[in-house]
């Protein structure tokens, strides 16, 4: 297994882009390579070295053999861990906006929060967030008909607002409460809420959302019979009938 | 400027893969030069390329780009030293249609519809797209006074109409799409076939494109009627095209051309009654383009991938949206024209997208006469434009197209006869479809040649003419053809290898014709009517001013005799 370890030089008052901090580019490449890595410090391009510092093995590795861990504050760096395929990604703090996004496999874990966007389109691979996660979470971006298509997200504090909008596939997690509309546009994923929501599954045409809290439900929505799941009751709805949707909304009975 | 030693085809002057200098000297081609010498021993070299129907510029285009965010993220290229930052794929950002366009080896590309009302925002556009020099049709199937002239059979009033209109425009041509079908949307409604009535109007299409025809022709204008078809997208549509052609086989065109251009023909060569029985009607398509020599086309290729449909036919766009519940755009252009946007993906597993695939090469392959067919994607209707470099090897090359068809729908050679088709293209074929041909139907002189005094604007491939076999390596043409080893424009290197040296701006064409006074003050009765009662703008601000074209290149046209009396 091969490790390198990251960590800014400065507080970064100006965002950084840094998506080739991700394990599929580290991995073929020597530390001095991989310090030579282009990223975007606004409107200026820089080498990761000039940001960063790298430390670590020098030896090449494949990426399903490659960790990077992230020491310090990254919620001024973008997209950390785009398209990644294998490897593990440790954020030791927060992580900034597009974390994760496009990934296809591998393991990006944040100790801290994630800003919006965290593993928007995302096909395949696992993210967790040990504390919050911003808006649109696993998401498509702007104009985009997909969005998370694969793989899993857990979130153990709460989530923003649009969470898996135009989810296509895959499962989302959220253990405390989730913004407004989540899973607008779902048309086939998985999402559970443990906490309370407001207004999910907007314009959903497939796909499951459970909230095991309380939920503002919209009224394009019919609800159907009482369901026990793991010994607790939820009510059941279909929709959203606006579109003609098969969705599925499960809300926790008596937890209010 | 020398350009040394090319492998050069220039048909329109006889040139066919003969090794030659060409000098270039202020601009244009002349027979001896001084100064700076390029190095093109061996290599293929062609006039610029000349692409007479894409959607480049105005309301829709932009439309397209807002709808499409994700289209913008695809594409996206830094600002360079030189260049500005280019967005998009199907709907590139001005500067990336200037800088693509350039790579390729393309130096004039025409913005196919533009209603005159919106013909400023055109303008606007055309100027920001660097580079290569441009035009823009003007819109005149809808439009209501052009209804009216013909209802009255009034051709003077209407051909003073077609040039009031072309020069509020600043427009080149005149533009006919889904004649009536795009009147009768305002209400909901379509028109069925070319003799159906107008709501309202009491014409049919086909008196509208006759009449339209006979007045571009009396205008004596470069281009001939530039005409999208009834019908257009529906399966067994090739019966209105053919039906439709035959109504303009006598009329007589008053230059060297055609009497008509058919646009992006692949949408309207269909047989079947319904998707589920569409086939390829190519080959009835052809035999009539090859009876026949008063009509041109071009291909409207379709390929595999995303697209974004774009077109002054409302209806057709409202069947698009119904069919794949993509986002739709629905435009009204008060008294001229209607029109759509729809976002589509063209799938290889879809028979249907496979068939339409099939058909624009068919018509390409199956018309005899390379300068009857121009090759385009319809862009960004059939694919991108930056995808011709696809075509053209799809076209050269049967190892490619067997390659291609084996991917496709087992229908696919029950449906189309592409499977048996042997013909192979060759340099001087596609030397004229996307050059000669172009800007002769175009009407362009100075275009699409490398003859003394034409413009300056050569393109030069990383390709050996002598060498390379376009059958078997058509990886490699596919990948010399993207990006030019030289495109010249006007006489300075624009792009090399793909890198662009300079963006000169490109000139904008557009047509003025002299038609007597006596027509034009009977035309502003009408016009101070319906601009008083219906337009949501005045008259006065109603023509594109001048200061909208800096880099204006008028081209005279109207009766000979008439020039003095305008
Ligand atoms: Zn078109």
């Amino acid at each position: 297994m091969r490790t390198i370890t990251i960590a800014p030089k400065n507080a970064f008052r100006i965002s950084v882009e840094a998506e080739n901090i991700s394990t599929d580019k580290f991995a073929p490449l020597t530390l001095s390579q991989i310090n030579s890595l282009v990223v975007w410090q606004g409107n200026r391009q820089k080498t990761l070295s000039d940001l960063f510092t790298v430390e670590g093995d020098d030896a090449p590795a494949t990426t399903e053999e490659t960790t990077i861990k992230l020491i310090g504050d990254y919620s001024q760096v973008k997209r950390i861990g785009e398209g990644m395929t294998a490897g593990v990604v440790e954020v030791q703090g927060n992580v900034g906006m597009h974390a994760g996004n496009n990934m296809k496999g591998g393991l990006l874990s944040i100790a801290g929060n994630a800003d919006d966007w965290l593993a928007r389109e995302m096909r395949g691979g696992k993210v967790i967030v040990m504390g919050n996660a911003g808006n649109y979470l696993g998401g498509g971006y702007r104009g985009e008909k997909c969005g998370m298509r694969g793989g899993e997200i857990e979130v153990r504090g709460n989530a923003g607002a649009y969470l898996g909008e135009h989810l296509c596939g895959g499962s989302i997690r959220i253990l405390g409460d989730a913004g407004d509309f989540p899973g607008a546009a779902n048309q086939g994923g998985t999402i559970f809420i443990g906490g309370s929501t407001y207004l999910p599954g907007a314009e959903m045409s497939k796909g499951t959302i459970t909230v095991k809290g309380e939920a503002k439900v919209l009224p394009s929505f019919l609800k159907t019979e009482i369901v026990q799941v793991d010994g607790l009751a939820f009510q059941k709805y279909t929709g959203d009938n606006v579109d003609n949707g098969k969705g599925e909304l499960m809300v926790g009975v008596g937890s209010s | 400027m020398i350009i040394k030693g090319g492998i050069v085809y220039d048909p329109a002057n006889g040139i066919y893969g003969d090794e030659m200098d060409l000098f270039i000297d202020k601009g244009r081609m002349v027979e001896a030069a001084k100064g700076e010498e390029i190095d093109a021993r061996g290599l293929l070299v062609m006039p610029g390329g000349v692409d007479a129907h894409s959607h480049i510029a105005g309301k829709k285009v932009n439309t397209g780009r807002i709808m499409r965010p994700d289209d913008a993220r695809i594409g996206t290229e830094p600002r360079t030293a030189v260049c500005r930052p280019s967005t998009g794929y199907t709907v590139p950002n001005c500067y990336a249609m200037g800088y693509r366009y350039a790579r390729m080896g393309y130096t004039t590309a025409f913005e196919a519809a533009t209603p005159i009302l919106e013909a400023r925002h055109t303008h606007e556009e055309l100027e920001e797209i660097p580079i290569i020099d441009k035009g823009a049709l003007t819109l005149f199937g809808n439009n209501w006074q052009v209804m009216e002239c013909v209802r009255d059979k009034d051709l003077t009033k209407l051909a003073a109409y077609v040039a009031w209109g072309l020069r509020a425009a600043k427009g080149y041509g005149v533009k006919i799409v889904n004649p009536g079908g795009g009147e009768a949307w305002g209400f909901g409604g379509n028109v069925k076939s070319q003799n159906d009535i107008v709501p309202n109007f009491d014409v049919t299409p086909a008196e509208i494109i006759v009449g339209l025809a006979k007045a571009n022709e009396m205008l004596n204008l470069p281009h001939s009627i530039h005409l999208h078809f009834n019908n257009l997208g529906k399966p067994g549509n090739y019966t209105t095209a053919i039906e439709t052609l035959d109504l303009l086989k006598d009329l007589k065109p008053s230059r060297m051309r055609q009497v008509v251009h058919v646009a992006h023909m692949q949408f309207s060569a269909y047989g079947g009654t319904s998707w589920r029985d569409f086939e390829s009607k190519a080959p009835a398509i052809a035999d009539y383009f090859n009876c026949h020599n008063h009509a041109t086309m071009d291909m409207g290729q379709l390929l595999f991938g995303s697209a974004t449909t774009m077109t002054a036919d409302a209806p057709l766009e409202y069947g698009n949206a119904r069919l794949t519940h993509n986002k739709w755009s629905n435009h009204d252009i008060e008294l001229e024209e209607s029109s759509g946007v729809v976002p589509m993906v063209y799938n290889r597993k879809m028979l249907v997208n496979a068939v339409q695939w099939a058909i624009g090469l068919e018509l390409a392959l199956l018309v005899k006469d390379p300068w009857k067919v121009l090759m385009t994607t319809d862009h960004p209707n059939g694919s991108p434009f930056v995808n011709y470099p696809e075509v053209i090897t799809l076209l050269m090359s049967k190892p490619k197209r067997d390659l291609e068809m084996a991917t496709l729908h087992e229908q696919v050679p029950k449906r189309t006869t592409l499977a048996g088709m042997e013909r192979e293209m060759d340099w001087t074929d596609i030397a004229i479809m996307t050059r000669a041909a172009p800007a002769r139907v175009l009407g362009l002189e100075d275009k699409g040649h490398l003859g003394p005094g034409a413009d300056g604007d050569v393109s030069i491939y990383d390709l050996r003419p002598e060498e390379v076999d376009t059958s078997l390596d058509h990886v490699l043409v596919k990948k010399a053809l993207a990006n030019a080893k030289y495109t010249i424009k006007g006489g300075v290197v624009v792009s090399k290898e793909g890198q662009i040296l300079a963006t000169p701006p490109g000139r904008t064409f557009w047509v003025d014709a002299a038609v007597p006074q006596a027509d034009t003050d009977r035309l502003m009765v009408d016009l101070e009517e319906k601009f008083a009662k219906y337009y949501s703008i005045q008259i006065a601000n109603y023509a594109v001013q001048d200061a909208y074209l800096p880099h204006a290149q008028i081209i005279r046209a109207g009766l000979p005799v008439l020039s003095e009396v305008a």
